[in-house]
């Protein structure tokens, strides 16, 4: 059984296995041990802090096999994307250049910094095991983070966004970065990603070029870049998509790859997840059902596991006696419950100000 | 040879200085119309009913013998008067980081009017076979002498926008990489409407923000403040006057403005005014060193004279060189060594 629930100090190994074999390398989520440990320590204070609006606190949270008793997977949700510091994107944007006189219209594309994500809530620094990709295991790491602000919406924004890795080529170099970053500051990807990672990313967006780029000036490769998700995540891509997440103009300051937000009631989890009273039956005798995440009620020990989503006649949620000590819930007490599966959408750009 | 301002009936001795310029010389299209407008507009200008902020001084080179226009030159008053005038400054931006162990600086090219107000001497061109006995310094230098004569017409600085590199295709590597992107026309096409006047779309077109030269390629950065080679003699010469290149470039060939404070050029800080004495024969140098002009702005004219003149600034004329410059015993000149 895979159950997702808040970093413990006892998870450091783990994380920093997951954390190097990540792919790509994840800046926010650098192999380097302190770094981790502070991840863990300060994502225990989030969990422990009584929270009245989004702040600063990171939660970070690991998925474990309980067959195993191993920790295969890990994701955080950063209440403010840019609490402490500003969170730097590229904003695309069109601008006409139109002359009556000669009878001309053209739209220039442009890159601007931006710090217009900053307050949104931050999905990210998600690792999952190579062994469990594809599996519902991934879905429900992504998703769990959902179902937490799903019960704690004060703590966090209304609006949503992931960042995903941004496109890199076979020799796992960044085109964008080659033909952006590289200018500025002379150093590979791989190398100022990691730097990035270990300190702050926006000590290095500080430096990056502050007046807006001009897409024609960039290299064929870095503009077909923008925007464009790392080969190894199209499908988790496509799954947040489903869930109602929207493609923005925003992309990330490296690598270019896509920023997506989701207003939380648009979202599939958020609309479709529902409270229903447990009631404990045997695994044999559960009705069958489609799959649901299923999470508990409990902030510090939030639990959240994937369920046949069985209801009563009377709408209560029947779990298997495993289940519900995983939960750590008894019968009678309140569970949050939204289906696994998300309806087939088209990808979707987000053309408002969203 | 004399300069003198440009008068209506030169038009069609204008037109044929025009159809031999060729491309590359926007300023002078072999337009009738347009080319009796810019007569009219010299003319107005040297009459002096024009405002002093939007005048047009336009001058020919004239073989008085044979009353052929050997070459014209002009004097803007002042620039970007009625239409914007825009440079690239080339600009550095320093990139530094103490964490980071960086510090890089970037240049860059900023848009920019800062030259609007400025005087501007343009339009110089001296038929080939004219390209002899230092008519091309006459033509050149003439402009200082009017500009000192008339200082209080003229604001505090003067430039000058020499054309920049191409290839031996006759290509810009400057406009391939940056204004073709954002001017749907080649670069002629966008040099000839400048030329006409029509700068307006130059505003709507460019671009706007600041422009990293590290994006642009190696062939186009290497443009950036660069003449070509044609032009390096007549760059050579505003330099030995002092004009510099602070920076500025055009904004589509790369070509360098070279600029200086009116009163620091070095024909306007030297030239001075003589009092004319006319004999019937003099001794003249075997190489013309004095520069004479006429302190008449509607008859202006200026030529080389065979003398300079004495310690007590009194200068001798032959009756034919007093005839060529229109002044008479006792009248006033101004003299430039050079």
């Amino acid at each position: 059984m895979l159950v997702v629930r808040p970093v413990r100090p006892a998870d450091l190994p783990a994380l920093e296995r997951l954390a190097g074999s990540a792919t790509p390398r994840l800046t926010n989520l650098p192999a380097h041990r302190d770094r981790l440990e502070e991840r863990i320590t300060r994502s225990q204070r989030a969990f422990g802090r009584e929270v009245d609006f989004p702040g600063d606190e990171h939660y970070t949270f690991v998925i474990e096999d309980r067959e195993r008793d191993e920790v295969v997977g890990t994701a955080t949700i950063r209440a403010q994307a840019g609490a402490n510091e500003a969170y730097y994107t590229y904003r695309q944007e069109t601008l006409i250049h139109a002359s009556q006189q000669l009878n001309v219209r053209r739209e220039v594309q442009t890159l601007s910094l931006s710090h217009e994500v900053s307050e949104a809530t931050l999905l990210c620094a998600l690792s999952l095991d190579e062994r469990y990709k594809g599996t519902s295991a991934e879905s429900l790491l992504r998703r769990a983070r959902l179902m937490f602000i799903a019960q704690y919406p004060e703590r966090f924004a209304e609006i949503l966004a992931v960042a995903f890795p941004g496109f890199l080529d076979a020799e796992g170099e960044s085109p964008f970065w080659n033909s952006v970053g590289n200018h500025f500051f002379a150093r590979g990807y791989q190398d100022i990603n990691h730097i990035a990672g270990v300190r702050s990313k926006s000590f290095i967006a500080e430096v990056m070029p502050q007046f807006p780029l001009y897409l024609p000036l960039l290299t064929p490769q870095a503009r077909a870049a923008i925007g464009r998700e790392h080969p190894a995540h199209e499908t988790p891509m496509q799954e947040m998509l489903a869930e109602g997440f929207v493609r923005s103009r925003h992309v990330d300051i490296f690598d270019a790859g896509p920023v997506i937000k989701g207003e939380r009631e648009r979202l599939e989890t958020f609309r479709r997840a529902a409270w229903h009273p447990v009631r404990v039956r045997p695994a044999a005798s559960l009705p069958d059902a489609e799959p649901a995440m299923i999470a508990n009620q409990k902030l510090g020990e939030f639990r959240c596991v994937v369920a046949r989503y069985a209801l009563s006649p009377t709408g209560q949620l029947m779990l298997s006696p495993e289940h519900a000590e995983v939960l750590g819930v008894e019968e009678g007490r309140a569970v949050l419950a939204a289906p696994l599966a998300l309806p087939a959408v088209d990808d979707v750009y987000d053309e408002g100000e969203l | 040879m004399r300069i003198r301002p440009i008068a209506r009936d030169d038009l069609d001795g204008l037109q044929a200085l025009a159809q031999q310029t060729g491309v590359g010389f926007t300023s002078l299209p072999d337009n009738r119309d347009f080319l009796a407008g810019k007569i009219e507009a010299a003319a107005s200008a040297f009459e002096e009913r024009t405002p002093v902020d939007d005048r047009l001084y336009f001058f020919v080179l004239e073989d008085e013998a044979s009353g052929e226009l050997a070459g014209c030159c002009a004097v803007v008053g002042q620039v970007g008067h009625d239409a914007p005038f825009y440079n690239y400054r080339l600009g550095t931006l320093a990139h530094s980081s103490v964490q980071l162990d960086l510090h890089r600086t970037i240049d860059t090219l900023f848009l920019s009017s800062d030259h609007t107000g400025d005087a501007e001497v343009c339009s110089l061109y001296l038929r080939p076979e004219y390209r002899k006995d230092r008519n091309g310094t006459l033509l050149s230098k003439a402009r200082w002498l009017f500009m000192a004569q008339f200082r209080d017409r003229f604001p505090d600085k003067v430039l000058a926008e020499m054309r920049g590199r191409f290839d031996e295709n006759g290509i810009s590597p400057f406009w391939q990489c940056l204004g073709s992107h954002f001017f749907p026309m080649d670069f002629n096409e966008a040099d000839r409407l400048t030329g006409l006047g029509q700068k307006s779309f130059i505003g709507e077109l460019m671009p706007k923000f600041p422009i990293y030269t590290t994006f642009l390629s190696e062939e186009a950065r290497e443009c950036i403040g660069q003449v070509h080679e044609h032009t390096r003699p007549a760059l050579e010469m505003l330099k030995k006057e002092g004009l510099r290149w602070e920076g500025f470039i055009d904004i589509f060939d790369g070509g360098p403005t070279v600029e200086a404070y009116i009163d620091d050029v070095r024909a306007v800080r030297t030239s001075r005014l003589c009092q004319v004495e006319v004999v019937a024969s003099a001794e003249s140098d075997e190489r013309p060193g004095w520069l004479a002009s006429s302190t008449s702005m509607l008859d202006f004219r200026a030529g080389w004279v065979g003398r300079g003149p004495s310690a007590e600034d009194v200068i001798v004329l032959t009756e034919e060189e007093s005839r060529r410059l229109g002044v008479g015993a006792g009248d006033s000149l101004r003299l430039l060594e050079t």
